[in-house]
């Protein structure tokens, strides 16, 4: 178990580097800087705005500098949002983005591992039939489209949740969940379902239903740990999609989350700002499937090692 | 058989509409009416009403699903071929290079790709080449997985064997045997692909990022709906119901596929 992690963590610096370098380059090909503004700014101004934040440096030397900060935990200052670091803003967004994200993927998970469990109870049965068609549909409903008639329908005309920004309470917060967790949901359903329908085939189960066990106790004790391994595979992916679903959610709900500075300042070319938040992105997901990974030994003990 | 095939059938229709309809609507997509800005549905020639600065719907359905098909289909088989070739290449050398290369593909499918994208987006500006290209090449990882997993199983087949001792060069084997033995799990994973290449491609049309006016595609309208569904909703439901139709039915579909040859 340590080995793994520490296997991991060591693959994890020349990814998370390889990232950082690759998205810092590709902001620096763009044509246009941050301080294009709408009044053109006068040349000495711009050349000592370039000169205060390094920019009139050689590339290597500014990337070098980046990184050297950055393993000292210091992101740069934002040179779009003025006043504010990037960490401050990463500050800012981060808790509500993983509020979101958490939130969205144990939504996903009841919904989806309750959905799947009822299916191949019913397996070839119209209920499995359904909620397997449902599961289909549901994986295909992107944010940006559930995201707005959500808002339409139960914001706008039944005024039931606000339509944007973080109000009091947690009400702003079931809208973009849901949108998020539905396509998570409907994949989390089927490979659940897929799951149970080959476990409960093996002949451990058989085994116990000879000993006369309930099917209840079968079904959540010895078909489940194992039918989960599929979908702890899919948390990785699962968490990479709910990070690009959280981009269109925020800009929908208007969340001052992560995502809506991750597009802002890719559009404002705000080198910082964005290198910031793709690092950080890279990393959780690099984290997050580390995790899946510890899941899935935990479920399944062969996988330990490998 | 249009029951089994409901799907397909649904789908076929929606592109026939998307090509034939801009022969027979008297509106071409970008063409605004303006004795007719925001018509309601079913007004005059406006089948499904205009939008807020007088286009009408329809028209402009019929081009949205045209633009997102068609970078769909370009984009999967971009990945089509680059998976393949990466996936082929992995399983028939094996060993060392296989796991170089399968190490490379595991590595960058827990890379935050969409975001790559974004910034490619906006670096290289937007234009529509770049987004299926830039799409094409997120998404061959799969691609590349299921291949290599059909060459590793062949390679170890008695005809290939055969003709490995009958001293047929590899390329040759690799065209006229391998080949045409995944051409069925590939195309499978290209139908499943084509929906995940929808999706991503109206993603970032909505958020700007994508296909840029005067174009459209169905991510632009949802977009445009979207800000405009408090005064009609239909803006909203139009593309945002055609879009997740196309979806489902490519997902069913392409599963179907995938069910049968694996």
């Amino acid at each position: 178990m340590g080995g793994l992690i520490f296997r991991r963590l060591m693959t994890a610096i020349p990814t998370l580097l390889v990232i950082i370098l690759a998205s810092f380059f590709l902001m620096r090909l763009a044509p246009g800087g941050p301080f294009d503004g709408e009044r053109p700014l006068d040349p000495a101004t711009q050349a000592a705005l370039q000169q205060a934040y390094g920019l009139d440096r050689p590339l290597w030397e500014q990337a070098w500098l980046y990184i050297s900060r950055l393993v000292q935990g210091d992101f740069g200052p934002s040179l779009v949002y003025r006043d504010f670091t990037v960490s401050e803003l990463i500050a800012q967004g981060l808790p509500i983005s993983l509020t979101l994200g958490g939130l969205a993927i144990l939504l996903a998970l009841l919904i989806g591992v309750t959905a799947g469990l009822f299916a191949a109870v019913r397996a070839g049965k119209a209920t499995d039939k359904t909620i397997m068609m449902l599961a289909t549909v549901a994986t295909a409903l992107p944010t940006f489209v559930t995201g707005p008639a959500l808002a339409l329908f139960f914001g706008l005309w039944l005024g039931l949740l606000p339509v944007s920004g973080t109000g009091e309470g947690g009400a702003w917060l079931i809208m973009p969940v849901v949108a998020l967790a539905l396509p998570v949901s409907g994949a989390i359903a089927k490979l659940t379902r897929a799951g149970l329908a080959s476990v409960l085939k093996q002949d451990h189960i058989r085994s116990a239903r000879a000993r006369g066990l309930s099917e209840t106790k079968i079904m959540l004790k010895h078909g489940l740990r194992t039918a989960m391994v599929p979908v702890a595979s899919y948390l990785g992916p699962a968490a990479a999609g709910l990070l690009t679903g959280a981009v269109v959610v925020e800009t929908v709900f208007g969340l001052p989350g992560l995502g809506r500075y991750f597009v802002q300042g890719a559009l404002n070319r705000d080198y910082p700002l964005v290198l910031g938040v793709v690092t950080l992105y890279a990393a959780l997901i690099i984290l997050f499937n580390l995790f899946a990974d510890l899941i899935y030994g935990w479920l399944d003990p062969r996988m330990r090692d490998g | 058989m249009l029951k089994t095939h409901l799907a397909l059938f649904l789908v076929l229709v929606t592109v026939a509409l998307a090509l034939v309809l801009p022969f027979l609507l008297p509106w071409s997509y970008d063409q605004i009416d303006w004795n007719a800005v925001r018509a309601p549905a079913f007004s005059g020639s406006h089948l499904f009403g205009t939008d807020e600065i007088g286009r009408d719907r329809l028209a402009r359905l019929a081009a949205g699903t045209r633009i997102t098909l068609m970078v769909a289909i370009a984009a999967a088989l971009v990945s089509l071929i680059v998976g393949i070739a990466w996936g082929a290449t992995a399983g028939w050398i094996g060993g060392r290079v296989d796991e170089v290369m399968m190490r490379i593909v595991d590595g960058l499918y827990a890379l935050p790709f969409m975001f790559i994208v974004i910034l490619l987006m906006v670096v290289f500006g937007r234009s529509i080449l770049l987004v299926f290209v830039g799409i094409g090449l997120v998404e061959w990882l799969t691609m590349a997985r299921v291949v290599r997993g059909q060459v590793m199983a062949l390679k170890q087949r008695p005809f290939i064997l055969a003709a490995e001792a009958a001293g047929t060069p590899s390329i040759t084997i690799m065209l006229r045997h391998i080949l045409p033995n995944i051409a069925g799990v590939a195309l499978a994973y290209l139908m499943l692909t084509v929906p995940q290449v929808v999706m991503v491609e109206s993603f970032l049309s909505f958020l700007g990022l994508g296909v840029q006016e005067p174009l459209t595609s169905l991510g632009i309208l949802v977009k445009e709906g979207a800000d405009d569904m408090d005064m009609t909703p239909l803006g909203l439901a139009l593309p945002g119901g055609l879009l997740v139709m196309i979806l489902v039915c490519l997902t069913i579909e392409g599963e179907r596929l995938r069910d049968r040859f694996s």
